[in-house]
């Protein structure tokens, strides 16, 4: 996290606010990727420890710090991945399914667990899209700075995605 | 990006928004806002935990994965450096090295620059000029270097035979500035030296060098065999001598050749050889023909018939005949003994040769010195620089290829879940 002017003032800092604002969204990315919450906790930890690590390297002219964090993440999540090389569980508990459909109803249940299942069922560069903008929250910019292609490129890949999901829904139901 | 996609993510980041949208994406919305809400939550123990880390900083000890990646990266780093150094070091022994050769060279010059040269004019000697003398009629020069006689070969016998009892004197004569020869008792052991001086002068001084040549070897008593001056004014110029030193005088004869004003020394060469066996063995062969010499005119004055008298005469012009034979043989080598000969090279260089002005410190040898060394250095960088650019674009060109396979790799990892 350095920025042209001053690039060692208030690295900790900058750090520790990315960290607050980030842990969250980082880890339900990584969870949905990998589909497997251990996995993700600890790749979580990983990124976090590698961007304090890094975070003399950030250049602010490259992009945004939220970006690049996400751009860390995602390599540590595709090297998990590399090391298992095996299907991740799903994500889901559970519990938290039973817990949404007792507040919301039985119908926005099923449609929730539907979304859960057709969302399971695609492609893990779709999957991977979906969770950066939905579950990381971040916009079509920032997501096409940590995919590493064009902004377009970017909205094509999500609006493909959506419409997969959209389909697999209609199937499961 | 097709404007139904377009208009599809502008609903969507609209619905996130808490925006209202067109009813027509409805269901869009409503899959944008179940994927927020489905989504995965940290867990308590372990937000405390990471909370915990980083509060700590990290300081606890690394993962164990990443303890052996950093080392490896450190060894690989340590590696790298001290290739680069190695090469640098071998490059630097190289060059040096090869600059010292230059330098032993250097010396020699500045050896024979040190005591050289005043300016001199040299006007009106741009003219070709040959002068040659032939082997064997060798010119004997005075004092004021000036030929006294073109003698032929009588006068060098003469002159030979003269200076041949000064041969032994000067048999253990060693040479000013060159390698000591191998120390016997003098007037005992027979040396033959020799000598092969190549000197440089610019164009239009090779006349006048010519003529200091001549006249160190009349100071010197030497004899010219023979010489032969070309003086264009042009850097073809050169000069040729041959020369016989009485040996006592050869190490003066040298270091005044070695220090001729307006010619620097480009090598030297001395050479020495003991004869003393050849010596030893012709004296005992004359010997013996003297002493047989002297019983045949015994037997001849004994002898009583004209047979005898005929056949003692006959054996005597032999003796008489072996006597001449060993007694030259022996003066050739006595010859040898008592003159050294030097050969003398004078070649015209374009660039006046380095001008010493003593072995003092001076602002002038500093700066030459200081230049020699950034120039020494420019070419240890340069070459240094073309070993290590090459490896830095080899380095850089397989960190390139090795960042672009993991990058694939790790794509590729996608495409396996």
């Amino acid at each position: 996290m350095q920025s042209g002017a001053d690039p060692a003032a208030g690295s900790w800092e900058r750090f520790e606010l990315l960290y607050r604002t980030c842990r969250d969204d980082v880890f339900a990315y990584v969870s949905t990727l990998l589909r497997d919450r251990a996995a993700a906790e600890d790749v979580t930890a990983l990124a976090f420890e590698r961007a304090y690590r890094r975070r003399v390297t950030f250049d602010r002219r490259r992009g945004q710090e939220r970006a690049w964090l996400f751009g860390i993440a995602r390599n540590a999540a595709l090297d998990e991945l590399r090391r298992r090389r095996r299907l991740a569980t799903l994500v889901a508990e559970p519990e938290d399914v039973t817990a949404a459909g007792v507040e919301d109803g039985a119908e926005v249940a099923l449609r929730r667990t539907a979304v859960r299942s057709a969302l399971a069922t695609l492609p893990a560069r779709d999957r991977e899209a979906i969770a950066l903008k939905f579950h990381a929250g971040l916009g079509n910019g920032e997501l096409a700075q940590v995919l590493g292609i064009s902004e377009t490129a970017a909205g094509t890949l999500l609006y493909r995605a959506m419409e997969k999901l959209r389909r697999a829904c209609d199937a499961t139901t | 990006m097709p404007p139904e996609a377009a208009a599809a993510l502008a609903a969507i980041d609209a619905t996130l928004a808490g925006e209202p949208v067109d009813p027509r994406y409805a269901e869009l919305a409503e899959l944008a806002l179940i994927l927020r809400d489905e989504r995965p939550v940290v867990g308590a123990p372990f937000a405390a935990e990471l909370d915990e880390r980083v509060a700590r900083r990290f300081a606890s000890p690394a993962r164990p994965a990443s303890a052996p990646r950093r080392r490896m990266r450190g060894w690989w780093m340590g590696s790298a450096a001290g290739l680069a150094a190695a090469a640098v070091a071998v490059v630097a022994v190289v060059v040096l090295a090869g600059h010292g050769g230059g330098a032993s060279s250097s010396a020699s010059s500045s050896a024979a620059a040190a005591s050289a040269p005043a300016p001199r004019s040299a006007a009106g000697r741009n003219k070709p000029l040959t002068l040659a003398a032939p082997a064997g009629h060798g010119s004997v020069f005075g004092p004021n270097g000036r030929a006294k006689a073109a003698a032929g070969p009588a006068s060098a016998s003469s002159s030979a035979s003269t200076a041949s009892s000064a041969g032994s004197a000067s048999a253990a004569g060693t040479l000013g500035t060159g390698p000591a020869p191998t120390p016997v008792p003098s007037g005992k052991r027979q040396i033959v030296q020799s000598a092969q001086l190549a000197l440089s002068a610019r164009p239009d001084r090779i006349d006048d060098v010519a003529q200091q040549v001549f006249n160190v070897v009349g100071n010197e008593h030497g004899i010219v065999q023979s010489s032969t001056v070309t003086s264009t004014g042009n850097p073809n110029g050169y000069a040729n001598f041959e020369l016989s030193i009485p040996s006592a005088n050869l190490a003066q004869a040298l270091a005044a050749l070695s220090s001729l004003h307006g010619a620097t020394v480009l090598s030297r060469s001395d050479a020495t050889a003991d004869i003393t066996g050849q010596v030893g063995g012709a004296g005992q062969r004359l010997a013996e023909a003297r002493a047989l010499r002297r019983s045949l005119l015994k037997q001849l004055a004994a002898a009583v018939t004209t047979q005898q008298v005929n056949s003692l005469k006959l054996q005597l012009r032999d003796a008489d005949a072996s006597i001449a034979s060993d007694l030259s043989t022996l003066r050739g080598l006595q010859h040898q003994v008592a003159y050294s000969r030097v050969s003398v090279t004078i070649q015209a260089v374009a660039a006046p040769p380095p001008v010493s002005h003593g072995g003092g410190f001076t602002l002038g040898r500093a700066a030459h010195d200081a230049g020699r060394v950034l120039v020494v250095v420019a070419g240890v960088a340069l070459i240094a620089l073309a070993v290590l650019v090459p490896l830095g674009l080899v380095a850089a060109l397989a960190a390139w290829a090795g960042l672009a396979l993991r990058r694939r790799r790790r794509e590729q990892a996608l495409d396996l879940v």
